[in-house]
């Protein structure tokens, strides 16, 4: 047969076009079917920077419940960080392979994203939740626009509670838990000696720094913005902030200045510093790591200037959001509204009981909740720091009265607050310029 | 016209050529012009990171790095930081080149051993000497302490100039086997009969070294110096792991500004006006080492 046979032509070895063409059709189908079988189970992505054993162990406890209720279902757990979730984050946006759920980063994270118009409205999920499970406002901050929420709290934590040694301060006759900031001076400088240092505060250019000099700025009865979002950073009460971290350096150990939250965590945890600033992580690993001081550990909310200015407590706000792109909206809004469901929540809590506190009034007040030997035995210190994560502020909102600040995580991420630190407290630089200087670039944020 | 005077074989050769060289040239292009022109591109935008979404600005990106003192701060740092742990890579690569060339007991093993630093992944390699450097369980401080030469742990991470030191130190350490595995190579071909024509001339060990051994290396040393300062100067992940470019802004080079700009500050369009500048940099390293490459080959 010619090739180019009149009567064969548009044929294919005796088969016409209109047949190979829906053979291929056919055929196309045929390699797609399983393709779309497959479709059908969904992979949720669930990320989240709080990744410890216990907790890593409580998660699966989710998924496995979850999975089993929603057969077809996978979650996939990928751990991300505090000082890494920016890139990782901004990565998976730009590309458009995002995560489902996102969990346990702060509440201005959410905003930013929310802002950039990045993130699935929540409200479905805090009405799967129940918005009367919550504490009264928890949802607050996450209100950016009237009556959309832009993610939920899946935890409260008191970042910068005062831990101290009570047996240190026994030995050191210091009868009562230091409340302003030259009675803690002074209790340090007593405790202080023999291979303790007094506090492992952190000097480094990190955001631990960034979030220690944000809250000292508050207990000096300051802020950072006015309520209305003016940098409002250039006070008297940033100077006599800085002037306290500067005053604490020589009761900090050497390498403070390259501290970030897990060596601070270390050296309290580990007896050698005879005080810490930290969240309710202080209590498992105490307990795990050096028993023979767990007897003697208790906490405070941080010391403030005098005691005519009330306690400021930092709260990151450990949040719950969706991205937008995230496939599947329908599973993934079903699988946040699970992180919430009674019995899985509850391990998640106790994975590291008082580091991430309930945000569920509820759950606060479960038996089963309160039936934990590290809630048990620290009752009194659980309880003050739920109260003061409650009614805690972090940058994103620093009172009642302020706006939501957007650029909060973009104001933490650029490292200017931890730099105006080091600049005054390492190099000795003129307070009043690099103070000034750092309130500019700050505008220079807000504006870009 | 040369395509007239083509035989038609010649012609059929020419386009075969063309379809074997098409795929060299369409991955070139993917990973090499594409993300350049790319990045030209994104710096002439203010463009927010995680929507890749901005407006034109043209230069003014570039006008406004240069202005900054943070630009000019960072490349000072970054050359200092290149100049630092070159200078200590090629001694120590060098020296222990010479050591590993000599007969000792278990040469292949220490020449093994010798690479594990090169070999170990960056991250691993940080959480040892952080381990090492830490002020209240690192062994170096230990030492310091018992031996006397200090009452307090040193802080080597933590302030100035101690930290920038030791991130050009872990810098060395950390490179200095592949200046050892070039020079080592180079070593075994330098014939002995110029050793010994140097004894016979009364040579002794250093003047042999200087003499005969390093202008033997010099071709070697000319190539490892230029590929190791382009590596060295795009280091990122050595000292952002270390010192996070701190304190303050003193161990902060130009990669670290260009990773702030584009996921803390999320301003993609500057971060790549960043990253195109220091391109530019490094191309002069690139055109010193293509030049020197043609003059060997034309040798």
């Amino acid at each position: 047969m010619a090739i180019n046979d009149p009567k064969t032509r548009g044929k294919a070895g005796g088969v016409s076009r209109r047949t190979a063409i829906g053979g291929m059709a056919a055929a196309g189908a045929a390699l797609a079917a399983p393709a779309r079988v497959w479709a059908q189970d969904a992979t949720i992505r669930w990320w989240s920077p709080q990744a410890s054993p216990g907790q890593l162990s409580a998660y699966q406890t989710q998924i496995d419940l979850f999975e089993a209720a929603n057969p077809g279902t996978k979650v996939v757990f990928e751990k991300t960080s505090d000082e890494g979730y920016q890139p990782q984050l901004a990565a998976a946006f730009a590309s458009g392979e995002v995560p489902n759920v996102v969990t346990h980063l702060p509440s201005f994270a959410v905003s930013d994203y929310w802002a950039n118009g990045l993130l699935e409205s929540f409200n479905e999920v805090i009405e799967a939740v129940g918005p009367e499970k919550y504490y009264r406002g928890a949802n607050d901050i996450y209100e950016i626009d009237a009556g959309v929420y832009a993610g939920s709290g899946i935890g409260n934590s008191a970042a910068n509670m005062l831990w101290v040694r009570k047996d240190l301060m026994e030995q050191a006759g210091i009868d009562a838990i230091p409340e302003t900031w030259d009675e803690l001076r002074a209790a340090l400088q007593k405790m202080q000696g023999g291979g303790i240092y007094g506090a492992p505060l952190p000097y480094a250019k990190n955001s631990m720094t960034t979030l220690t000099i944000i809250g000292f700025i508050h207990l000096a009865g300051g802020q950072i913005f006015t309520p209305d979002l003016q940098v409002a950073l250039d006070s008297d009460e940033t100077r006599n902030a800085l002037e306290f971290y500067k005053a604490m350096r020589e009761l900090c150990p050497p390498g403070a200045t390259n501290y970030s939250w897990g060596e601070s965590l270390t050296a309290f945890v580990s007896g050698a510093t005879a005080t810490g600033i930290y969240t309710g992580r202080v209590l498992i690993n105490v307990n795990d790591q050096n028993p023979p001081i767990a007897d003697h550990v208790t906490c405070a909310t941080y010391p403030t200037i005098s005691k005519d200015v009330p306690s400021w407590t930092f709260n990151d706000f450990p949040s719950v959001f969706i991205p937008k792109a995230a496939g599947d909206m329908e599973m993934t809004k079903k699988f946040a509204a699970s992180l919430y469901d009674g019995a899985g929540y509850i391990e998640q809590l106790h994975a590291a009981p008082g580091h991430v506190l309930p945000v569920l009034q509820t759950v606060a007040e479960d038996p089963a909740y309160l039936n934990n030997p590290i809630i048990e035995k620290y009752t009194a210190e659980v309880e003050l720091m739920a109260a003061s994560a409650a009614a805690g502020h972090n940058l994103g909102w620093e009172s009642p009265e302020h706006k939501p600040n957007v650029k909060a995580g973009a104001i933490v991420g650029s490292g200017v607050l931890a730099e105006m630190v080091q600049r005054i407290v390492l190099n000795d630089e003129d307070a009043t310029q690099v103070i000034g200087e750092t309130a500019k670039a700050i505008e220079d944020i807000m504006k870009a | 016209m040369a395509n007239a005077t083509q035989s038609p074989l010649e012609r059929n050769y020419a386009r075969l050529g063309i379809l074997l060289i098409g795929p060299t040239v369409l991955v070139f292009c993917a990973v090499i012009v594409y993300p350049l022109v790319s990045a030209i591109y994104l710096s002439l935008f203010s463009i927010y990171t995680p929507t890749l979404e901005g407006e034109w600005v043209g230069l003014s990106n570039y006008r406004e790095l240069l202005a900054k003192g943070e630009f000019w701060s960072s490349l000072w740092t970054n050359i200092i930081w290149t100049v630092g742990t070159l200078t200590l890579q090629i001694v120590f690569g060098v020296g222990m080149a010479l050591v590993l060339h000599q007969n000792l007991i278990f040469r292949s093993l220490a020449r093994s051993l010798i690479l594990f630093p090169y070999f170990v992944s960056t991250v691993v390699a940080v959480l040892v000497w952080r381990w090492l450097f830490n002020d209240l369980y690192g062994i170096l401080n230990h030492f310091v302490m018992l031996s006397g030469a200090s009452d307090m742990p040193v802080d080597w991470l933590g302030s100035m100039p101690n930290a920038l030191l030791s991130v050009i130190l872990v810098g060395a350490w950390k490179y200095f086997p592949f200046v050892v595995i070039a020079t080592l190579a180079r070593l075994q071909t330098i014939p002995d009969h110029l050793y010994e024509a140097a004894k016979i001339d009364g040579a002794g060990p250093i003047a042999r070294f200087f003499d005969v051994t390093l202008p033997q290396l010099r071709d070697v040393l000319v190539v490892i110096i230029m590929l190791r300062a382009i590596w060295d100067f795009k280091e990122f992940d050595l000292i952002f792991l270390l010192t996070g470019g701190g304190p303050v802004t003193s161990t902060q080079t130009l990669p670290l500004l260009v990773y702030k700009e584009a996921f803390a500050l999320n301003q993609m369009g500057m971060a790549s006006a960043y990253a195109v500048v220091m391109m530019a940099i490094m191309l002069v390293f690139m055109i010193l080492y293509i030049r020197r490459t043609r003059e060997e080959e034309d040798r």
